[in-house]
């Protein structure tokens, strides 16, 4: 049985309201218990496990690792002429200041979901 | 805060006594939002809680939300600027043409009870969410109701906040705000920040086929984007980077998998009213975070010479 894991005011990421105190039990692998989120937050938790679901990476749908990942995407994205950077929404501001300075560095287009 | 005249949640629980919801359906979309944030809460200024507030909602269907709802205005899908339209004139005393509102679906003393109520109240609140913005008029129905609100405040004190649906998607218009000055939609290929929605927003780039390379973070375009957008997204060399093998990763040429934002990644997000707060994952994850994975591709781009002969060295100096 693993050791469960109580973490207070967790903050639930699933919509706009970014309700930060939610109580999660996490046992091993998954959360199995998510006090006072609602419906949507708990299915996001519980969906949400740090198996080892997929490969480290995919490099023309085959399995590849991180660092030739990393490479790759480097070159395709400096070789453009006119790259975008799209998404942003799901996931921390740090990656989003990453992000701008990625687009900056390789004269490209960034957007964000605002524009759908 | 990006010109808007709005406040904080903090700030509609403690003093909010007339709250208006215009096309969004926060009972099923955003569950928590009345009760921890708007009408049931008893606030500073507003003790009674619920019974110290009024509650309207607008759409064009009865949503579960109508519920919760102390007047329910039914508007005409498609006519949400006209009735906005009409509301700014009756609240600045202007005649309007009841054959015109007769458009929207309401009457004129629907209206007239309406702004009667957002004038008198004490501090009032109007929440916009897709439905108003994302349907006929887009930014044009957004850029009124914000107008609205902004007139209110010559007779009481009123404010209006967008209901943002993606976790970070306010993050992302915050930071984008503060690095480049505009909040979506920028092109960088001269060197400097450009904004023009229509030409640089992502749809339209997609689908006229005008970017040679994407790399996606923290999206699914490819589950949600219009087909001419997908394919070209699989004719040009795309790259993501997701908690799991996407409908997006399946037509890209590389695909690295990350740990879920706030489930296994730490790092900060902003709340639909622009205050940041910590994340604090409870899982650790296999996988590395997209920030550390943005650093890495960023670093490994710097390696090569710069496209811009000028930026070698400045950019060097800020790594």
């Amino acid at each position: 049985m693993p050791e469960l894991k109580i973490v207070k005011n967790a903050t639930c990421t699933f919509c706009g309201c970014v309700c930060d105190d939610i109580e999660l039990h996490a046992e091993g692998e998954r959360v199995v218990e998510t006090k006072r989120a609602c419906s949507l937050g708990e299915s996001w938790f519980k969906h949400h496990t740090a198996e080892r679901l997929y490969p480290d990476a995919l490099i023309d749908g085959k399995p590849a690792t991180v660092d030739d990942a990393v490479e790759v995407a480097a070159e395709y994205l400096y070789r453009a002429h006119m790259p975008l950077v799209y998404g942003l929404s799901n996931t921390t501001c740090e990656a989003q200041r990453e992000a701008v300075f990625l687009a900056e560095l390789i004269g490209g287009v960034i957007d964000s979901h605002t524009s759908l | 805060m990006g010109g808007k005249v709005t406040c904080t949640l903090g700030e509609v629980k403690n003093r909010a006594d007339f709250i208006i919801y215009w096309g969004g359906n926060p009972a099923e979309c955003h569950p928590r939002h009345f009760t921890k944030y708007t009408l049931t809460q008893k606030g500073k200024f507003v003790p009674t809680g619920r019974k110290g507030r009024t509650m309207v909602l607008v759409d064009i269907r009865e949503t579960p939300s109508a519920k919760a709802a102390d007047v329910f205005l039914q508007v005409r899908p498609g006519k949400d600027f006209e009735m906005v339209a009409a509301l700014r004139a009756l609240v600045k005393g202007q005649p309007v043409d009841p054959a015109l509102v007769a458009e929207t679906g309401l009457t004129v003393e629907q209206l007239q009870d309406f702004v009667n109520q957002m004038k008198s109240c004490k501090f009032g609140v109007l929440f916009f969410g897709m439905g108003l913005s994302m349907t006929r008029g887009k930014h044009m129905n957004s850029a009124s109701v914000l107008a609205l609100a902004a007139e209110l405040n010559a007779f009481t004190k009123f404010v209006a906040m967008p209901m943002r649906g993606h976790g970070n998607v306010t993050g992302a218009d915050v930071i984008l705000r503060y690095t480049t000055g505009y909040p979506f939609g920028i092109n960088l290929c001269r060197g400097y920040p450009r904004f023009n929605p229509g030409e640089f927003s992502t749809v339209d780039l997609l689908v006229r086929g005008d970017n040679d390379a994407s790399l996606i973070l923290g999206a699914d375009p490819g589950a949600t984007m219009p087909q001419p957008a997908i394919e070209h997204l699989a004719r040009t060399p795309t790259i993501v980077l997701d908690p799991k093998v996407t409908h997006t990763s399946k037509i890209s040429r590389v695909h690295i998998t990350t740990a879920a934002t706030g489930v296994s990644a730490p790092g900060t997000v902003y709340r639909m009213d622009e205050v940041p707060l910590p994340l604090r994952p409870a899982l650790k994850s296999p996988y590395p975070t997209d920030e550390e994975v943005m650093r890495r591709i960023r670093e490994a781009v710097m390696k090569k010479p710069a496209w811009l002969p000028a930026a070698n060295g400045r950019l060097a100096a800020r790594a």
